[in-house]
């Protein structure tokens, strides 16, 4: 299979030298079809040894290894969240308590990603579904997301964007009724 | 979140910084006319009609040129007020403008083309008495100034003194005339009222009496204001008693007598207009025939010249030198605004014919639209100096903002104008006669235009201060038309007036008069307002002070509209004075109930509305025992709230009463410098209650900080900035004796400046206390158009919440607009819209060009 650089060459190859005076042109040599290979890679097909697949065929012989790498690989989808805690713990250290572009925009992603992976949890429990510890690696996997989202608002509380002080409703206060009428000044 | 409003704070403090006006914008939102007071003196140029220039020395100690073709001022001098600056006497010839001002204190010698000084001296003591140019011929080269006891003569090139004689007889005989008939001597006209005059001839040369003549009058009273010279050394006097004119020739060498001039007996009228400030300018046409200015004085301080035919020339109102009290009304709406904000100011009645309403106001609004460009279409063919932007009463409405409004102001003379505020045209005046010079004046809008088809109402009380009796003047802001109202009789002296939020019918608000015996009278006082009054009678309240006595008491009002006296503050007059009290403008808006600490908790502010700030002055005014007091009083309960004294300080103070703050300024004796101080009080960290305010029931007082600052210079006047939400930033704007008026953040006289940083003070972005406060060029407002002898400052808000109109009154009136936290609600005005869309619309056609190369490209490598 040629690499696409390759094919690229070939391509500017040919620009420059024949293909230029003719309208068209079929040449039956291996080096053109590869140049015409990088917009239809599916006709390069024809070219290749009989029997050749481009994608991998899938193994379907079942073992029993298997089953407990199916497990593991499970595992690692339901402890992913909580691996990257300690992670998120060190970017929040590293970004400090200042509001500025940066640490906005880091706080936004540890905001965002573990409530985009709590939302779409069905598809993640798909990915489970081999697994014989489903409910347990579920429960891990949301527990962890959780814990995510918690540390996001932690680090939005410290660095003081969560309405949680008196001073941020003071917008909100209506000016008292007067009661009482007054009015005067010195004698005239 | 908490922490983006100190960065706004931040943003808006770095933005105020830079606040100045740039060159292209002066004359943009402001404007200065400039006055002069009322003409005493007044004199022509040159015997020519050539000539442009005419000099005038008012009462307000100012002597001036002014174009005698468009009433501008060519130059103005400014002199001190009050007696020492006062102008006795105004004589001019050719190139020399001779002033002797003070009584008699000072000779000044002006030159008339430029304005410039050319000498100054000082005289003798004595009071002054006449004075005049000595000339051989035609060739004037001294001047004699008679004073009391003495007559000196002067070289008019500099000034200097030529010789200095002593009065024969001055303790019995009065000199009130000087007079040179253009030879070697000076006539001196000296009386013993109601027995003779005398004529005293002095030498030109060295000084000496050449010769004493006596004439017997018995019935003159006082040659200065009954005789005057005319022709060559010919008196004329008049007997006011008989109504007989006298002549005398002066220079006689024999004993000269009194001839008696007959009279028509409809002369003595004409005699006495003769005293009346008229300066009549006769002169030869090129056709020799006589041809005439005339320059009047009126009683109602306007200042008209008229030429020959009877057309009058120009107009100055020079009542608007001396503006007392000032209010800015807004315009009422244009017919198709009004029909919008009818439809929404009315009730509901059913579906179908609101949908009806609405489809019809927007047709009128698409017609109004039309008619808009159809102006437009129409007006841009023609060329641009045809097109005349003036402003007349018919044209007025509100603009999209409400920048533009009526100022509506009230002179001492006892005239009203209405100017427009964009321009500064008077578009109405209206002469109230019989108004004693020294009246108190009060203006209040009862009415303002937001209630169509009612129009605005403002009343203008005026009280004489000799009888006490005040009369009510009920006048259209927008017109000045008098109101066909019927007024209130008013027999007993007026102390007080107050204007309560209590609404009639007709949407005015009901104007509470006092009386001296505490009784009230209401305007207006339809039977709506008084069962409304009588409602409500139980939480009206009133104070008086009387400085006088010293005492400020309170009343409340009964049912049945008397009043009972629920508290008495005394203040000794013999310890001090009370020299001011000020509460806050009802029209003021706080947004922001707290201020936010560096901690995040809240400082609640003291709002209290019924609060009063009393100045006092003690009556002792030895530097080391004198000293200013600051009393803040609640006006329903009598409480003092706080009391501030300043020791080693006295007045003239100055200050602002706003929100929960106090801005004074006063003069420290001790360090020999002018002193800010600011107050301000808080509630605390928690609200007592934060739906209702009760001055009755506000069992804790409020925390009061202070804290000082040195100021750089005098002051003569300060008002804070005034929004519509109070939403933007308070600027004190602080009036210079220089004429300038100075914008100086609230944010520097705030008592919360740490003197050592913390973090907290950081976070809240409170300034390091510094003693002193700057004076920052750029901070001055009106750049180099300086308002003399500054009085007031009036703001008021615009509908924009970043704009605040400004009018600066004195003997010169400046309008503009200040930005305190600058334009954060508006496009710039100097926005480069052609710029921004011309790059839009490149940018549009770049994309489509590109796109189209684009195509075209993959489809050349497509059939490639």
């Amino acid at each position: 299979m040629a690499s696409p650089g390759g094919q690229g060459s070939g391509a500017l190859s040919t620009r420059g030298g024949v293909a230029r005076r003719m309208k068209w042109a079929l040449e039956l040599s291996l080096g053109n079809t590869r140049g015409r290979g990088d917009r239809q890679s599916n006709q390069g097909d024809v070219m290749y040894p009989i029997g050749y697949s481009d994608k991998p065929v899938p193994d379907t012989s079942i073992q029993e290894t298997d089953k407990n790498l199916v497990e593991k690989r499970c595992w690692d989808v339901a402890l992913g969240p909580l691996k990257q805690i300690p992670m998120n713990l060190f970017i929040m250290y590293m970004s400090g308590n200042t509001i500025s572009i940066f640490p906005i925009m880091m706080v936004c992603m540890m905001a965002w990603r573990p409530i985009q992976a709590l939302m779409s949890m069905s598809a993640t429990f798909k990915l489970l579904e081999n697994s014989n510890q489903q409910w347990l690696q579920g429960l891990v996997y949301s527990v962890g997301n959780l814990l995510g989202s918690a540390l996001a608002i932690y680090k939005c509380q410290s660095m003081g964007l969560l309405p949680t002080h008196s001073s941020d409703w003071l917008a909100f206060i209506e000016p008292p009724q007067r009661v009482e009428i007054m009015g005067g000044g010195m004698v005239l | 979140m908490a922490k983006l409003v100190p960065l706004l704070a931040v943003f808006f403090y770095l933005v105020c910084v830079s606040e100045a006006v740039f060159e292209d914008q002066v004359g943009k939102f402001d404007w200065r006319r400039q006055y002069v007071g009322k003409v005493l003196f007044a004199s022509f140029d040159s015997p020519s009609q050539s000539s442009k220039k005419l000099f005038v020395a008012t009462d307000k100690n100012i002597f001036a040129s002014l174009n005698s073709r468009t009433g501008d001022l060519f130059w103005r001098h400014v002199d001190k007020m009050g007696p020492e600056g006062a102008v006795d006497t105004l004589l001019v010839n050719a190139q020399d403008a001779l002033m002797v001002i003070g009584d008699g204190r000072l000779l000044r010698s002006w030159d008339t083309n430029v304005g410039g000084l050319n000498w100054e001296v000082v005289l003798d003591t004595g009071s002054f008495q006449a004075a005049c140019f000595v000339g051989i011929q035609d060739t004037v080269k001294h001047v004699a100034v008679l004073k009391k006891t003495a007559i000196s003569l002067h070289y008019l090139s500099n000034g200097h003194q030529k010789w200095v004689e002593n009065l024969p007889d001055s303790d019995t005989v009065k000199y009130q005339a000087v007079y040179s008939g253009g030879g070697e001597e000076v006539f001196v006209l000296g009386m013993v009222p109601h027995s003779h005059l005398t004529i005293t001839v002095y030498s030109l040369e060295d000084g000496e009496i050449i010769r004493q003549r006596s004439v017997e009058a018995p019935w003159l009273s006082s040659v200065e204001s009954s005789c005057v010279v005319v022709g060559r050394g010919v008196l004329m006097c008049v007997d006011n008693y008989t109504q007989a004119l006298y002549t005398l020739a002066i220079q006689a060498e024999d004993s000269p007598q009194f001839r008696q001039v007959l009279l028509q007996v409809n002369g003595s009228r004409y005699l006495r207009n003769l005293v009346s400030p008229l300066y009549v300018h006769a002169f030869l046409k090129k056709d020799d025939s006589v041809g005439y200015r005339v320059l009047v004085q009126t009683e109602d301080h306007a200042l008209t010249f008229i030429q020959q035919p009877g057309r009058v020339v120009w107009t100055r109102e020079e009542a608007l030198a001396d503006v007392v009290t000032m209010e800015m009304v807004d315009l009422p709406l244009t017919g198709t605004q009004a029909e919008l904000e009818g439809e929404f100011g009315k009730k509901a009645d059913g579906l179908l014919p609101m949908v009806m309403k609405r489809l019809s106001s927007q047709v009128i609004l698409l017609q109004a639209w039309m008619a808009h460009l159809w102006k437009l279409f129409y007006e841009a063919r023609k060329p641009r100096s045809q097109i005349k932007n003036e402003v007349t009463i018919e044209t007025l409405s509100r603009d999209e903002f409400n920048l533009q409004k009526m100022m509506v102001m009230v002179t001492a003379s006892g005239k009203l104008f209405g100017i427009d505020s964009k321009s500064g045209t008077i578009l109405w005046k209206h002469y109230l006669e019989n108004v004693q010079p020294n009246a108190a004046f009060k203006l209040i809008v009862q009415r303002t235009t937001a209630h169509f088809p009612h129009p605005p109402q403002c009343t203008l009380l005026i009280k004489d201060k000799d009888t006490g009796l005040a009369t009510l003047h009920v006048f259209n802001p927008i017109f000045g038309r008098k109101s066909q109202i019927s007024l209130p009789a008013l027999p007993r002296p007026i102390l007080q007036s107050l204007l309560l939020p209590v609404i009639d019918q007709d949407y005015a608000k009901c104007l509470l008069l006092v009386d001296d015996q505490y009784k009230v009278t209401a305007f207006p006082s339809t039977k709506n307002v008084m069962q409304q009054l009588q409602e409500m009678a139980s939480s009206i309240f009133f104070y008086l002070v009387d400085s006088e006595q010293g005492t400020l008491s309170g009343f409340r009002l009964r049912k049945d509209l008397s009043s009972e006296l629920i508290w008495e503050v005394v203040l000794p007059t013999e310890v001090q004075k009370i020299v001011a009290v000020k509460g806050k403008r009802p029209s003021e808006h706080v947004h922001s109930q707290g201020r936010v600490m560096g901690d995040r908790s809240v400082l609640y502010k003291y709002l209290n509305p019924n609060l009063l700030a009393v100045v006092t002055e003690s009556t002792d005014t030895h530097p080391e025992r004198a000293f200013v007091g600051m009393f803040l009083v609640d006006g329903v309960t009598g409480r003092i709230i706080h009391e501030a004294v300043q020791r080693k300080a006295r007045g003239p103070i100055h200050f602002v009463h706003s929100e929960n703050w106090v801005v004074y300024e006063y003069w420290n004796t001790k360090s020999r410098r002018n002193e800010f101080s600011v107050l301000e009080l808080f509630e605390g960290t928690e609200l007592y209650n934060s739906t209702v305010f009760s001055s009755l029931d506000r069992p804790h007082l409020p925390q009061v900080l202070q804290q000082s600052y040195i100021f750089p210079s005098p002051i003569t006047t300060m008002e804070a900035t005034l929004t519509e939400k109070g939403i933007t930033s308070r600027h004190l704007l602080v009036g210079l004796p220089s004429g300038a008026i100075l914008s100086l953040p609230k944010m520097f006289l705030d008592p919360r400046r740490p003197e050592v940083v913390n973090e907290h003070s950081r976070e809240e972005n409170l300034i390091p206390y510094a003693p002193e406060m700057p004076i920052r060029t750029e901070w001055f407002i009106n750049y180099n158009q300086t308002i003399s002898r500054l009085k007031g400052i009036y703001t008021a808000p615009s509908g924009l919440e970043s704009t605040c109109l400004v009018v600066a009154y004195g003997l010169d009136i400046y309008q503009t607009r200040v930005y305190p936290s600058k334009q954060f609600d508006v496009l710039k005005d100097d926005y480069d819209y052609v710029l921004i869309s011309s790059v839009l619309f490149a940018l549009f056609f770049a994309t489509m060009i590109s796109k189209r190369l684009a195509e075209v490209k993959l489809l050349n490598r497509a059939w490639r």
